[in-house]
Formats: structure tokens, C-alpha cells, sequence
């Protein structure tokens, strides 16, 4: 289903989207991020990169499992499940959208995560095709996407000037047009070659490229022992931005959080987690397999380049360069990619 | 203005000479338009250096790393490491040392003056720029920045995208070095402490909403404390890693180990690390503001450390770093020394 909504109308379409909690972009303190909007009529979507990708509305940050608490018959376990009220987000990167569908392997199939499901069944992406890379370090054609990618999404908005070509992906997406009434119309053939005419220019307009990467997984799985890490993670602060902001980074830890002893009383919680701090892989025994910064770059690079390639074959990354744009040290996984490719050749 | 070519010429010195280890250094991978750091191993590696306004960060940090090299080496090679640093980063060496955390002549300081400007913050920079590509920047003239971009080459006067920490400079040449660059005229701040005082002239209702505002959007990624020269810890409160685990641990013993906060990322947790932070980088932290720098969400984090600068300012008349050969403040008791807080 394709139709055109006039910008000035998207405020008021935010207004018929009462039902649901919006999140978009907003700049705060100097930075983008998704934040619910509050005031629909004010809104305009913007278009740019935020610098936490919408991963954390789907897969939060901290997601409580179930509540334990000692009581005079035992204990009791009270299991908290997500709410699962309908969620819209707006500007999503075509990029953030495919590693959805990453993130969606990942918490699908054979052991399903009902708690990640909950909230992604209840989201409706819609995203906002890349007239212009958002980002300097934007790659994703390197990596299979494209800056209209419509992979993940439920709506594909397409910035035509006056209007947004609008394209509705899955029935989430046509139930929001739906919403939106009369704001939509009907598109002309102009506006589709207008469209058209956007996209065959945006993919020229991408700046950076990871080229001849299919021999990289196979390259890597020869490199584990490689003095290579040492050289690349020299650099590394072992922070955990690049993980963190990553939007197809999906590790996480459990933990206990007691809030009362006696009577115990607590949460189980799960959190992200990330490769690159000292207690991801502390064994109980005290051996850690990725003590030092470089076996903590290597199992980054590996996760996204070799391992994700051998389960899912596919590559878990989708090139929107935040790992990049923000790395205190300017740390780049395009060149740590690129010497992979050209090592020892 | 310093002389790249100065600051390759005496980095090839000492490697030719075999008189330091390596140095760590700015450099530029060919894509960025910002400086990174580099570590030089031969003389032919200088040519790799930079030296730009984009030359934030504080390579001091690095040497925390390498003494952990140095403990793990057989033997261990005694050389120095040599390290480009500018007056801020300069000071952090000077408090390491006071610390004892190394010893002079473990570092060769290949000192570059900041001259009349310092380094440029990105976010003001992106202000200025909006919509176009950097690709290079460079000191200019009459205390401007050269901003060359996707659509031409801007000057922008440095005042108006320096860092803050750089406006609130204090030491813009190095205060320690073993080669110095640059102009050695020193620079006078008037008030280093405007943004504290503006914020002790708020009322506590209004400042705790603030930071409880600021530090809700900490995502916990610990970019503040990574990039941090004085976060040397061997054991951070945030991991706990040496926690030594046997066959015969009891399942109580294991969870009773001691967890000082939580991985979630909610109100109290987050105050509670970044408190604890800033306390332990009382009297120590320099302002180089690479917490506030590494920020990906921009937490205005050199706030509560620039707080504690001023308290030990005003209790102590203490500067950190500008003096090796003088105790730290936290290990030190002079007679004169202010006690009544103590009742």
C-alpha cells in the first residue's frame, strides 16, 4: 500500500496516534536519541543518526524477569512480563531496521524470548529512507542493506520535499496509515519516479566502503592466535560504546537485585552486557577466556564477521557506523575489516 | 606554533637512538578527519604524526596500560615510553608520579604547547559546520581554526569552538616535559570555575533535579572512566573480577560476594557510580575532560569534577599535577591544613 502524506500533516497524524506510545528522534544536550514525544503537534520527524539506536525500545537496557520474595509459606516467584502496549517509532535508519531482523533471529526460533517478543509484536518501525547518509561513516551497502532497505520495517516514509512517499510494509504499517485517514492520498506516477529517482541517487552519496569481504570469515577463523589483535586493540580505552550503541549488539547478563535481605525480596533483571568489559566471560573459577583488550576487539569483530556468519549466514552488522562516529580513539571496524581482508596477503 | 616537523624530528631521534621503547602519539587514518592515537615503533613510523586541533585525547591514559605490559614482561625492557602531551596531559604524568605510579624516568615527554587555543570540542565544531563534511582542521592564524569541508574551507574563530575545558585552561604548556614545542607564554584564565559557581548558585532541589536529569541518561558504557589516566584501579568498583572462585566455594559464599551496584541502568545506580567516581578523582583530576568528551550522550560529567578542583582549591590551595616533588593532597597533612569539620 503506497500513499503520500503531506509534512505539515504528520503532526497531525501523530495526534491520531493516541493509542499508541511514539518515540522519535530528539536532540537533547546536543545529542539524538529516540525519546517519547509528549506533545504530538509540535513534532516534525527529523532526519538524522541517533546516537542510541532503537534496539533499547524492543530489547531494553534492563528488563526485569520476575520478582522473588521470601514469604512465611516459602518463596514466591511473581513473574513480570512486558506490558506489551503498541509502540510506535519513527525515523528509524533502514539500517537499525535490518538489525532488527538480526536481533529477531537471535531471540526467535527454537528457544523463543517472550519477553523480547512482547514488545517487538506490539512495535511498529516506521522508517525514513536515507536521502543522504546520516552519517559520515554510514556503510551499508557494504554490508547487504541500502539507505531505503525495507527490511524489518512496517513503513518505509521516503522524503519527497513537500510530501513523505509513504509504504506501507506489513499490516502494522497499513494499520497506521489506516489511522491517518484522510491525510493520506493517493500517489501519482510522478511521485514513484520521484521516489525512484531519490533512491538510485542515495546509494551514490554513501561515502565509505568495506569492499571484497567475502573471504573475511574464513580469514578470521585462521586468526584467532594472530599478534594482529594486539596491534589493532592497542588503541582500545575498553569501553563499551561500540557494543552499546551498536544496534545489532545483543549480549546480555542476569542478575539478582535484592532490594531487602531479611525478608528476601528482590528482582531477577536481565541487562546488556558487552565483550569488551572484564566480567563478560569471568568464569566462576576465576579464568577468564577474553582477558586483555585484544581478545575483547577480535571477539567483537569475530561475533559480527565470522561466528553470526556461520549460524546465520549473514553478516551482524549493518554498516550505520556508530561504532565508528563515536569510539573515543577513533577505532574503526571498516579498516579492522579491511586489514583482515588483506592480511597476509 | 609548534612545528610538526620539530615533533618528528626529535621522535626520530629518540627511536634511532634506541632511547625509548616506542612512543605514543597522534596520528590520522586516511577516512578521518580526526586525530587518533598511534604508537611509533621505528623512525620511519613518525611520519604518521599530527598535530591539530583534533587531538583531544589524553595519551597518559595509555601508560596505565603499559605498566600492566610492563609487569607481564621477561625480562622487562626498562626503557621509557615516549609521549606526546599537551599541558593538560602533562599534568596527569605529574600526578601519576606524585602517586608513585610510575617513576620519571619511565617516560619520555615530548611536550606540545596549546599556544593561545587548545582542541576543539566536536559538538560546537558540528554547530558551526551543520550539514557539511569535515574533512581537516588545522591551527590557523590570529587564533582561528582552518575547517576545511565537503563545500570549502571555513575559518572559525577558536573561541568559539573550543573545548570548555580549554577555555578553563590552566596550563596550556606542558608543566613537565624532556622536549618542548611551541610558545612557551603562559595563558591567564580569569575564572576557571564559572559553570561550578553558576551551578552552586542554583538551589539544592534544583541542582539535584538537574544531575538527576544529566545522570538518567547514562547508559553505563563507562567511556568516562576508560578514557580516564587517573582510573588506574586494578579492580574497578564496576567489575568484580578477583573474586576467586574454588571447588570447595560454598553457593553462600558466592552469593554473598560483594556487588557495589548493579549493571541497570536506573537513577540510583548511576548516581552512585558517577559519585563515586568523581570522589576518587578528588584532588586528582586535571580537567582534561576526556570523561565529558568520550560521553556518547554528553552528561556534563567535567562538572563534578571541576566542583572538586575548586573545594580542594579553596581548602587546600591545591592545584593537582603541577608539582612531582610535592606529596598528593589526599596522602598529605600540613598544620595549616583546615579542620573544622571535625568536631
Amino acid at each position: 500500500m503506497d500513499k503520500i502524506l503531506a509534512k505539515k500533516d504528520y503532526s497531525r497524524w501523530l495526534e491520531k496516534l493516541g493509542s499508541y506510545r511514539i518515540f522519535a528522534p530528539r536532540k537533547r544536550d546536543d545529542v539524538w536519541n529516540y525519546e517519547m514525544v509528549t506533545a504530538p503537534d509540535a513534532e516534525r520527524l527529523e532526519d538524522v543518526m541517533t546516537a542510541v539506536p532503537a534496539k533499547g525500545i524492543v530489547f531494553p537496557q534492563r528488563e526485569p524477569f520476575f520478582e522473588f520474595a521470601e514469604t512465611d509459606d516459602g518463596t514466591r516467584i511473581t513473574e513480570i512480563l512486558p506490558e506489551g502496549e503498541p509502540v510506535v517509532v519513527f525515523g528509524v535508519r533502514p539500517c537499525e531496521g535490518r538489525a532488527v531482523t538480526l536481533t529477531d533471529d537471535v531471540f526467535g526460533g527454537e528457544f523463543e524470548d517472550h519477553y523480547y517478543w512482547k514488545r517487538r509484536n506490539a512495535t511498529t518501525l516506521v522508517g525514513l529512507s536515507c536521502g543522504a547518509p546520516p552519517s559520515p561513516n554510514c556503510f551499508c551497502l557494504s554490508v547487504g542493506g541500502s539507505p531505503h532497505s525495507k527490511e524489518g520495517l512496517d513503513l518505509l516514509l521516503t522524503d519527497l520535499g513537500k510530501t513523505y512517499y509513504a509504504e506501507a510494509l506489513t499490516k502494522k504499517g497499513e494499520k497506521l496509515v489506516l489511522e491517518g485517514q484522510k491525510l493520506f492520498t493517493a500517489p501519482g506516477p510522478e511521485d514513484r519516479k520521484a521516489v525512484d529517482k531519490i533512491q538510485a541517487a542515495s546509494r551514490k552519496k554513501i561515502r565509505r566502503e568495506l569492499s571484497r569481504i567475502e573471504n573475511v570469515p574464513a580469514k578470521l577463523r585462521g586468526m584467532f592466535d594472530s599478534p594482529f589483535w594486539d596491534d589493532e586493540s592497542m588503541s582500545c580505552i575498553r569501553c563499551g560504546i561500540c557494543t552499546y550503541l551498536c544496534p545489532t549488539c545483543h549480549c546480555f547478563d542476569m542478575a539478582d537485585e535484592v532490594e531487602t535481605s531479611t525478608p528476601l525480596l528482590g528482582k531477577r533483571v536481565r541487562t546488556w552486557d558487552t565483550c569488551q568489559f572484564p566480567d563478560f566471560t569471568m568464569h566462576s573459577s576465576g579464568h577468564n577466556p577474553r582477558p586483555d583488550k585484544a581478545s575483547r576487539l577480535r571477539q567483537r569483530i569475530n561475533h559480527k564477521f565470522q561466528y553470526f556468519v556461520e549460524v546465520w549466514q549473514k553478516y551482524q552488522c549493518t554498516g550505520c557506523g556508530r561504532c565508528i562516529s563515536l569510539c573515543p580513539v577513533g577505532i574503526d571496524i571498516i579498516q579492522v575489516v579491511e586489514k583482515v581482508r588483506d592480511h597476509g596477503a | 606554533m609548534v612545528n610538526i616537523d620539530d615533533l618528528k624530528t626529535e621522535a626520530k631521534r629518540v627511536l634511532k637512538g634506541g632511547n625509548v621503547k616506542y612512543i605514543i602519539g597522534y596520528g590520522r587514518a586516511s577516512d578521518t578527519w580526526k586525530a587518533n592515537p598511534v604508537f611509533l615503533r621505528s623512525p620511519e613510523d613518525v611520519d604518521k604524526l599530527v598535530w591539530d586541533p583534533t587531538c583531544f585525547h589524553n595519551l597518559v591514559r595509555f601508560l596505565v596500560d603499559e605498566k600492566r605490559r610492563k609487569a607481564k614482561e621477561k625480562p622487562p625492557d626498562p626503557r621509557p615510553v615516549g609521549i606526546v602531551a599537551k599541558g593538560c596531559d602533562s599534568r596527569a604524568i605529574v600526578v601519576l608520579l606524585q602517586e608513585k605510579f610510575f617513576e620519571r624516568m619511565d617516560v619520555f615527554v615530548l611536550g606540545v604547547s596549546c599556544e593561545s587555543t587548545g582542541m576543539i570540542d566536536e559538538r560546537k565544531l558540528a554547530g558551526k559546520t551543520a550539514g557539511k563534511d569535515v574533512r581537516r582542521v588545522a591551527f590557523g592564524e590570529d587564533q582561528k581554526f582552518v575547517v576545511e569541508t565537503d563545500a570549502g574551507t571555513l575559518e572559525i574563530a577558536a573561541s568559539e569552538v573550543l573545548a570548555d575545558r580549554c577555555l578553563d585552561c590552566i596550563a596550556n604548556v606542558p608543566v613537565i616535559s624532556d622536549h618542548l614545542l611551541g610558545d612557551k607564554t603562559k595563558r591567564t584564565v580569569a575564572n576557571p570555575f564559572r559553570a561550578v559557581e553558576k551551578m552552586e548558585s542554583l538551589s539544592g532541589d534544583d541542582r539535584w533535579s538537574f544531575w538527576k536529569d544529566q545522570l538518567k541518561k547514562c547508559i553505563r558504557c563507562y567511556a568516562c572512566r576508560s578514557a580516564c589516566p587517573m582510573c588506574y584501579c586494578e579492580e574497578c568498583v564496576v567489575d568484580t573480577i578477583n573474586f576467586a572462585v574454588t571447588a570447595e566455594t560454598s553457593a553462600e559464599e558466592k552469593a554473598q560476594r560483594i556487588k557495589w551496584l548493579e549493571k541497570s541502568p536506573v537513577g540510583s545506580e548511576n548516581v552512585f557510580y558517577h559519585l563515586v567516581r568523581a570522589i576518587h578523582l578528588a584532588g586528582r583530576c586535571i580537567d582534561c575532560g576526556e570523561c565529558e568528551r568520550a560521553c556518547p550522550v554528553n552528561i556534563p560529567l567535567r562538572m563534578l569534577n571541576k566542583k572538586l578542583e575548586k573545594e580542594a582549591k579553596e581548602l587546600f590551595g591545591y592545584d593537582a599535577g603541577f608539582d612531582a616533588d610535592q606529596p598528593a593532597l589526599i596522602s598529605c597533612f600540613r598544620d595549616g591544613d583546615p579542620e573544622d569539620f571535625i568536631r
